[in-house]
């Protein structure tokens, strides 16, 4: 079955960028789950809807953009959003929380303007939104990897800091640590996850790949080092099935992805049930 | 109903717009003070579900092909909203990951399902991202009950509503149910997404719930004046969306959203500016 994987070079391609995913979107989604920030991955994806939106639009009139992968104006703008969140967190002092669902909204909606004057509503439109294992190339599979090593080597280096500053912020900046400058980088890692996440799960699925994996992990695990073991592991074993299922049945691998979350979700609610019993 | 049947395509999308730009922001009040208005993301997102599920069934099934989408869209959204009571529960110390996780769950099968189903790309589309164009009479009849079933509901529970929103502790004191309620609150806007979804698209009746109370908030010094000003804004994103779409040849939901977005900029700036002034005149 997975053999086919290895025949194909733009399945070799998606084989392995899946993988990539499948690891850093759950390990991210550990530290934005402990440190309740999951909700951003949504507003997050969306906006990069509107940066992929954007740069179809200027391909049609700019040579220069056409030849461009979409991924790059996605990054750029799930970017500008995680920082754009924090200011508007700022304007509604009372009501923080409606900084996520006005960003959410604003991407999608924008995002929709710009499908619909680049005449986007076709079958391209629906891989963005949904993941494809054939539409990765190989400069897709370039930029995962180079953010694969990025964010490895940051989380080596800061590991320390972000646990210290996930468990208990008042402790952490008392003891000296940068909480803005660590805060900011772990933003813009998590926009640019989401970005490069989104060509195999697609847009609308991505934040589950980040949050449904840790959310079983949650109910298992008994310390965090596990918690990232577990949801890397059930992050993967969803990837592999949702690829293998999208090329053989011809669905969306975003689909099949999040319903194998779904379905470990459920098993872990309740075994940790029936343990606890 | 005579009248109705007279109504051009256009006009019948029109009285949608209306009624949705109504309703819309005066639940969102209530979601805003009561904090959760992200919850209206979750369930427009297993509304889809339940629409792609309905699709789905009326295709593959002959006996079940008198099966409107809309009504399997209100089932699973209501549904959906009981699931987010449940999964609260049992994440006792993360009961915001229930929201995402009943997001990505909606979001997932009807991708599934979606890839099942053999209908043109353009019809998911519409679902997804609005058109008044294809507003019919029964579209628009299931819009006018379902509005009028939700005004009323909050109309006749005004009081209820503000107390619980308010003051929980209050409510609860004064003898309000609070279980009751809030199974209340969910129906309520299971109902408002699934009349708000034809027009405005599923991905978008977040946005309708949110932007215009967002804005309103900025200019408004009390609850009356946040729904009025709420519906104000709403109901001008939903013209001028409308209108701009039409001679653009542009989604209406996302024209929609973005007259929307341009409200939420200038409630801000007024704001901003009027702040400054101010505090130029205390300063000397």
């Amino acid at each position: 079955m997975i053999s086919v994987f290895f025949q194909y070079d733009f399945l070799t391609y998606s084989l392995y960028t899946g993988l990539m995913i499948g690891f850093l979107a759950p390990f991210i989604g550990v530290f934005l789950v402990v440190r309740r920030l999951s909700l951003i991955s949504d507003a997050l994806s969306h906006i990069t809807l509107s940066g992929v939106a954007f740069s179809l639009l200027l391909g049609r009139y700019y040579p220069f953009f056409a030849g461009l992968n979409p991924i790059y104006m996605g990054m750029a703008f799930s970017v500008s959003g995680a920082l754009f969140i924090d200011r508007l967190r700022n304007v509604y002092q009372y009501y923080k929380e409606l900084a996520i669902p006005i960003i959410l909204s604003a991407g999608i909606g924008i995002g929709v303007v710009f499908i619909s004057l680049a005449n986007g509503f076709n079958n391209d439109l629906f891989q963005y939104l949904f993941g494809s294992v054939v539409a990765i190339r190989q400069s897709d599979f370039q930029i995962v990897s180079i953010i694969t090593i990025v964010v490895l080597l940051l989380f080596i280096l800061f590991y320390k800091e972000w646990f210290y500053l996930s468990f208990d912020e008042e402790q952490a900046v008392v003891s000296g640590i940068p909480r803005k400058p660590l805060h900011f980088l772990f933003m813009i890692i998590v926009a640019l996850v989401i970005a490069v996440s989104m060509r195999v799960v697609g847009i609308l699925l991505v934040s589950s790949l980040m949050t449904l994996p840790v959310a079983a992990a949650l109910r298992l695990a008994k310390g965090f080092k596990q918690m990232f073991i577990y949801a890397v592991i059930f992050g993967e074993i969803s990837v592999i099935f949702g690829l293998i299922s999208a090329f053989h049945l011809d669905t969306a691998p975003g689909g099949t992805i999040v319903i194998i979350n779904i379905l470990i979700l459920l098993f872990a609610i309740l075994f940790s049930k029936y343990r606890r019993a | 109903m005579e009248i109705l049947q007279q109504l051009t395509f256009l006009e019948r999308g029109i009285a949608a717009g209306l009624i949705i730009g109504f309703i819309c922001p005066l639940l969102g009040a209530f979601l805003l003070v009561r904090r959760i208005t992200i919850i209206s993301e979750a369930l427009s997102h297993i509304t889809l579900t339940g629409i792609t599920a309905g699709i789905f069934l009326s295709q593959g099934f002959v006996f079940l092909s008198f099966l409107n989408p809309l009504y399997t869209g209100l089932f699973f959204s209501l549904i959906g909203s009981l699931l987010v009571e449940k999964l609260r529960q049992i994440y006792k110390n993360f009961q915001e990951l229930a929201i995402p996780v009943i997001l990505s769950a909606g979001i997932g099968l009807s991708a599934i399902l979606i890839s099942l189903v053999n209908t043109s790309y353009s019809e998911w589309y519409s679902y997804l991202f609005g058109s008044i164009v294809t507003v019919s009479l029964n579209d628009l009849l299931f819009i006018i009950i379902t509005g009028l079933l939700a005004f009323l509901m909050i109309v006749a529970f005004y009081k209820e509503l503000l107390s619980i929103s308010f003051d929980q502790e209050f409510a609860k004191v004064s003898g309000i149910s609070i279980r009751r309620f809030n199974f209340f609150f969910s129906i309520l806007i299971a109902l408002v997404i699934s009349m708000s979804m034809k027009v405005v698209g599923i991905l978008l009746v977040g946005a309708m719930v949110t932007l215009p109370i967002a804005a309103s908030i900025q200019i408004a010094k009390s609850f009356r004046q946040v729904i009025f000003w709420g519906i104000v804004f709403g109901e001008v994103s939903m013209i001028g969306g409308i209108l701009f779409s039409y001679f653009f040849d542009i989604a209406t939901g996302g024209m929609i959203v973005v007259t929307g977005i341009g409200l939420l900029l200038l409630t801000t700036i007024i704001k901003r500016s009027k702040e400054y002034v101010e505090h130029k005149l205390s300063g000397g």
